[in-house]
């Protein structure tokens, strides 16, 4: 097997969640302290910006910019890290808060602290209770050691942090949708702009990052951002976490450079495919993420702005040829028909007539009619909505009908 | 410990909206659904209109606004679950119990899919009722089913 790599799982075999003690004596919050004794902020956000880090939530947008952008604005301002994780088969995020939740912390502190913020706030998915217990223990023991508070390092910087747990709803992890939550409503996406970095949350200037691109940030301000730069791909350098999922030997978390290629992640970090199985397809990205065949392994995965394949949440799931497509696609439709918010018309009616075809399809029952209109629902969904779910509950779908065309609608012919 | 009422719960929190979430949350994990009076409750308390308490509630699965079945069974049937088989189980419980998945209107027990818990290496992955059981096949499923339902 490769060498993984180790930034956000390095020591997870000696640290205890619940002890600070475990995160300190393996050089935890030295970042934090460099930063207090040593560095302006915008230094912090300088060396941020060299590293070229972009958000791993999905959308890929260098953090650095974000940043810097909150930091000119007056007036309070908040951090908020996005830890909502509800696209089937990712639990990258959750799996920091369980090995490692002050590395989480100690990110968060410094990109609070860089912006200005003396707030910020944690989203966490409704079903983490645990992660949110550990959190809440992991903050009180941050807050005894002057790490969080009101004189951070006996120094005049503060800062609090608030954790807000969500309640079942895949749309909030969409940061709009996200910050209405947090106030309240009901957790439908805004309008964009404006953009959270100038009207947020409380419409304040906000930043909002994925927890994993946070987990990067102790690790750049004690080591540079040049020398992350050195790591992995060009376009988008540095780590990143993959959960694999399906048919292959070695399933869950796997922490890797950027610009492997998607065999590599497969064969050589996955250990292949279990004994007797026929590699189909893989699925990159959970549910709202394309499907691949054979020939089409060797991309590279990073965030690079032209990938025709989005790596999304790095999430990877290797189907193979027993398993009953028609189950997949149900099970698609199913998701993004619940996860629709309901708040635009092609969405909320496009994920239910879609659900309803799919599930002729899968009795065999599928007429001429639906399967034109399914092409319509389509294009609708990837044209029309409101915002970016929409054409995620299309993507999958589409690949399906498109590229195992012959196969899908063979049974009924 | 004292029984929990409503009222106890919303002194717990300052009436600002961005308290609603926590406040609906907390009444649904003690009462299992937040029912129209205590909706009317955190109305008041938060000087808001009814109609926005019910516009915040109803938005969230977590939060139910009636009362649920006794038996609630729920059935990941996220990616990592469906080639796993979870539809085949979604398939034996509604013939062998004549429900439907997704009814809401049978008092006694009911069925739903949910989305990915995380555990995907595991599935396929069942509730009942909160309690978990990981990589259910047909027969660990009548099994699970004797536990709650009796023979
Ligand atoms: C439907 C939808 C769901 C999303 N879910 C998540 C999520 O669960 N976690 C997350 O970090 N970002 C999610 N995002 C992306 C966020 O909107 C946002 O881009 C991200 O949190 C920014 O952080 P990053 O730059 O560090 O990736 C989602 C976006 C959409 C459109
Ligand atoms: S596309 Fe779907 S999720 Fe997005 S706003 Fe419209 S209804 Fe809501
Ligand atoms: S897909 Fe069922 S637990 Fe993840």
């Amino acid at each position: 097997m490769k060498n993984e790599l180790k930034i956000i799982t390095k020591d997870w075999d000696k640290l205890n969640p619940l002890r600070i003690e475990d995160y300190i004596a393996i050089g935890g919050y030295q970042s934090l302290e460099k930063f207090i004794s040593k560095l302006k902020p915008s230094e912090i956000i300088a060396e941020i910006k060299e590293s070229q880090l972009a958000g791993r939530g999905g959308a890929g947008f260098l953090m650095g910019e974000k940043l810097a952008q909150v930091a000119e604005e007056k007036g309070t301002k908040y951090f908020i890290c996005n830890l909502d994780e509800s696209e089937p088969g990712t639990y990258k995020d959750r799996a920091i808060v369980d090995h490692n939740p002050h590395l989480l912390l100690e990110g968060i502190i410094l990109c609070s602290l860089a912006i200005g913020a003396e707030k910020a706030f944690i989203y966490l998915n409704g079903r983490y209770e645990e992660q949110r217990e550990i959190l809440a223990q992991a903050i009180q023991q941050a807050r005894k050691k002057y790490f969080l508070g009101k004189n951070i390092f006996q120094s005049d910087y503060k800062l609090s942090i608030e954790l807000f747990s969500g309640a079942g709803a895949y749309i909030c992890g969409e940061e709009t949708a996200l910050i209405n939550s947090l106030e309240g409503n009901r957790g439908e996406p805004k309008l964009k702009p404006p953009y959270p970095v100038k009207a947020g949350l409380f419409g304040c200037p906000t930043v909002i990052n994925n927890a994993e691109t946070i987990a990067n940030i102790p690790w750049i301000i004690k080591n540079s951002g040049e020398k992350y730069k050195e790591i992995g791909s060009i376009s988008s350098p540095g780590s990143k976490l993959f959960i694999l999922g399906g048919v292959v030997k070695n399933k869950g978390l796997i922490e890797a450079q950027t610009g492997i290629t998607l065999r590599e992640l497969i064969y050589d970090f996955g250990g292949g495919l279990l004994s007797g199985k026929e590699f189909w397809f893989a699925q990159l990205g959970g549910s709202s993420g394309r499907l691949l065949l054979e020939d089409e392994l060797d991309i590279k995965l990073d965030f690079n702005k032209k990938n025709q394949y989005p790596l999304g949440s790095g999430s990877v799931l290797v189907v193979d040829k027993t398993v009953d497509i028609y189950d997949l696609m149900l099970s698609w439709a199913s998701f993004f028909r619940r996860e629709s918010c309901g708040k635009c018309v092609p969405c909320r009616e496009g994920t239910f007539r879609l659900w309803g075809i799919i599930k002729r399809l899968r009795d065999r029952e599928i007429s001429q009619r639906d399967k034109e209109a399914m092409e319509d629902i389509l294009w609708t969904l990837n044209n029309t909505t409101f915002c970016p779910l929409g054409k995620f509950s299309a993507t999958a779908i589409q690949d399906a009908i498109t590229k195992l065309g012959k196969d899908i609608f063979k049974k009924n012919n | 410990m004292l029984a929990k009422t409503v009222e106890k719960i919303l002194l717990e929190f300052n009436p600002q909206k961005r308290n609603l979430l926590p406040v609906l949350k907390n009444i649904n994990s003690v009462f299992g659904y937040v029912s129209a009076k205590d909706a009317q409750k955190v109305a008041d308390y938060f000087s808001l209109p009814l109609a926005l308490i019910f516009q915040t509630a109803s938005f969230y699965d977590e939060i139910k606004t009636k009362k649920s079945s006794a038996i609630v069974i729920q059935v990941c049937s996220s990616s990592n679950c469906a080639v796993n088989g979870a539809f085949n189980l979604v398939r034996e419980i509604e013939i062998f119990l004549k429900i439907k998945a997704g009814d809401d209107n049978n008092l006694k027990i009911k069925l739903e899919e949910i989305s990915c818990l995380g555990h995907c290496g595991e599935g396929p992955i069942m509730l009942v009722n909160g309690k978990k059981y990981e990589r259910v096949n047909v027969s660990e499923l009548y099994k699970i089913l004797e536990e709650w339902l009796g023979n």
